[in-house]
């Protein structure tokens, strides 16, 4: 099995110093913030438009992970709400038959008020995981562990708990799985600058931290506002507030 | 010096090559139905799974083992039987099982067949483990997790067939196959269906800052802000008791969200005569197995070296975030 954490075949190097981890880390989220700006972007699209983007997401990884994708199928129709309670956007997955992929808003409370149910036009939800955006990114790759997020209180869940497992331990079956990339090939010319930004994001990031470091405490706060902007961050939408 | 045996779960066909990878010696797994004791939605392997893993794990020198460990159901037979017949076919190398009616079974029809003894046959003294061996020619015992470390080399100074004990992951305190707390409150127990807490009975609430965890519809914890969770099985619940002084808040009964660790024991388990190490996480991801695999692998290796055994951090995978010798080192009993 390849390393988990080596996604792109041009990356060579198998023994990595402390400083390379850090180096990967950082480049881990800078991607990770990347692709949820893109989900950010799904509103703006309107729903008809994102709904065709992510339809071919859907058929792009049932392609690539047909296994998984035909257990999604002979689940029960269902619907799960995966709520990232730091990205203004969620995605409601229907499995079942009919399986799709909505992106369905999310205010200052979270989608519906963040419980089950509620959802408006999206319809309901049977189950909702809720979680950082990072963290449901991991689990939904599989470079993390459910079941540790839920002990750690990192993840949370509520309506149908075997619903939701079904959902864990049939994507977690699955190897390899690079959503980033996935979600990258859709969206034209990204595909192909994809593995040149994994390949150099970690050594330019660390030159950007040294460079911010030097920067007077106002200007790197300033900074530090506008690219929680950009992330999809909004105001009063934190962990603690949207929960 | 021979180094132990790492017996590694999976639940998945990803989770098999991790643990494969990771350096497991052998990999423990089940068919998706109710003969095996993690029958979790969207868990296990089927048939055609078992034997594309059977191919990757001995290309690669790697045992498969299958566990059938749950006692068959009165009047229907068939499911625990066939379970046994295809474990044969597809060549897998041991099957776990506890029922001795099943046991009797393999050992007829499939005489080649290396029969382990599950834990949740709970065989836990010299003659139950005789009689296993003696009626079905079973070749290891997997020792329930109710005894020291002094107690299993007293064990094993009686009996003259392999031992495997847990080192790692959850940590079940009851006496396994005999607990009926799941069955009390949902109807299913590990034992019959193969599920413990079965997921269709559990429901998670968020009570403000808190967590409450509900089975059957019973509360049976409520973790604080800020307080790591654990699994929602009775056995780790909070309870208040009937007759408590005023002011008594639920307290746990049988036990606390923990994980068994007992990677520091490598030497005492060495001397007591212990042949395999079992870690415990079908129901983990892939991620987990690869974790804590990894973790031993190193460890074992060091240990085999005589060197001291090195701590190995593996915090952010145990429940509750508390590891635990269990009843290894427990001074109590």
């Amino acid at each position: 099995m390849r390393d988990p954490d080596v996604r792109d075949p041009d990356v060579a190097p198998t023994v990595f110093t402390p400083d390379a981890l850090a180096s990967r880390e950082r480049a881990r989220r800078f991607e990770t913030g990347l692709s949820r700006a893109g989900l950010g972007l799904m509103p703006r699209l309107g729903r008809r438009a994102s709904d065709v983007l992510l339809a071919r997401l859907l058929r792009l990884l049932a392609d690539r992970h047909p296994r998984a994708f035909e257990a999604l199928r002979e689940m029960a129709d269902a619907r799960v709400l995966i709520e990232p309670v730091d990205a203004p956007v969620a995605l409601l997955m229907r499995v079942g038959p009919d399986l799709s992929l909505h992106a369905v808003p999310r205010g200052a409370n979270g989608v519906g008020g963040g419980a089950v149910g509620g959802l408006g036009e999206a319809g309901v939800a049977d189950a909702v995981v809720r979680g950082p955006y990072a963290r449901l990114l991991d689990l939904l790759e599989g470079r993390i562990d459910g079941d540790a997020l839920f002990f750690r209180r990192e993840l949370t869940i509520s309506g149908d708990t075997a619903l939701i497992l079904a959902l864990r331990n049939t994507l977690d079956g699955e190897e390899e799985m690079d959503l980033v990339a996935d979600a990258a090939s859709i969206a034209g010319p990204l595909a192909r600058v994809l593995p040149v930004l994994r390949r150099n994001a970690g050594p330019v990031l660390d030159r950007i931290e040294a460079a911010r470091r030097l920067l007077p405490p106002p200007l790197r706060r300033g900074i530090e506002r506008v690219e929680a902007r950009l992330a999809g961050v909004l105001p009063g939408n934190s962990p603690e507030t949207g929960a | 010096m021979d180094n132990f045996e790492l017996i590694c779960p999976a639940g998945t066909p990803a989770a098999l090559r991790a643990a494969v990878d990771a350096g497991a010696d052998a990999v423990y797994l089940g068919f998706r139905d109710e003969t095996n004791a993690r029958n979790f939605p969207g868990l296990n392997f089927t048939r055609q799974d078992v034997a594309d893993a059977v191919d990757y794990a001995h290309a690669r020198r790697v045992e498969v083992y299958i566990a059938i460990n749950t006692y068959p159901q009165a009047g229907n037979l068939g499911p625990w039987q066939k379970a046994v017949d295809d474990a044969a076919r597809l060549k897998v190398d041991a099957v776990i099982m506890a029922d001795p009616g099943l046991l009797a079974y393999a050992a007829k029809h499939h005489p080649d067949l290396r029969l382990h003894l599950s834990v949740q046959a709970s065989a836990a003294n010299v003659e139950a483990i005789r009689l296993y061996r003696d009626a079905f020619g079973v070749r290891r015992v997997v020792l329930p997790r109710v005894l020291t470390v002094p107690e299993i080399a007293k064990l094993n100074a009686e009996i003259d067939i392999e031992t495997e004990v847990f080192v790692f992951g959850g940590l079940c305190p009851m006496a396994e196959g005999r607990c009926s707390l799941s069955s009390y409150a949902t109807g299913l127990s590990p034992n019959k269906q193969g599920v413990c807490s079965p997921a269709n009975h559990v429901r998670y609430e968020q009570r403000g800052g808190a967590l409450a965890s509900t089975l059957g519809g019973f509360t049976i914890n409520v973790f604080g802000e800020g307080e790591q969770a654990g699994y929602p099985t009775l056995c780790k619940g909070r309870f208040v008791a009937t007759g408590a002084g005023e002011g008594s808040g639920p307290a746990y009964l049988f036990e606390e969200p923990t994980s068994l660790n007992a990677m520091d024991l490598l030497p005492e388990l060495k001397a007591a005569g212990v042949r395999a190490l079992k870690i415990e996480g079908r129901q983990r991801g892939k991620a987990y197995i690869a974790a804590v695999v990894r973790a031993y692998r190193e460890a074992l290796e060091t240990f085999a070296a005589g060197r001291p055994v090195p701590h190995i951090d593996l915090q952010a995978m145990v429940e509750g975030g508390t590891q635990t010798t269990g009843a290894y080192t427990r001074a109590w009993r």
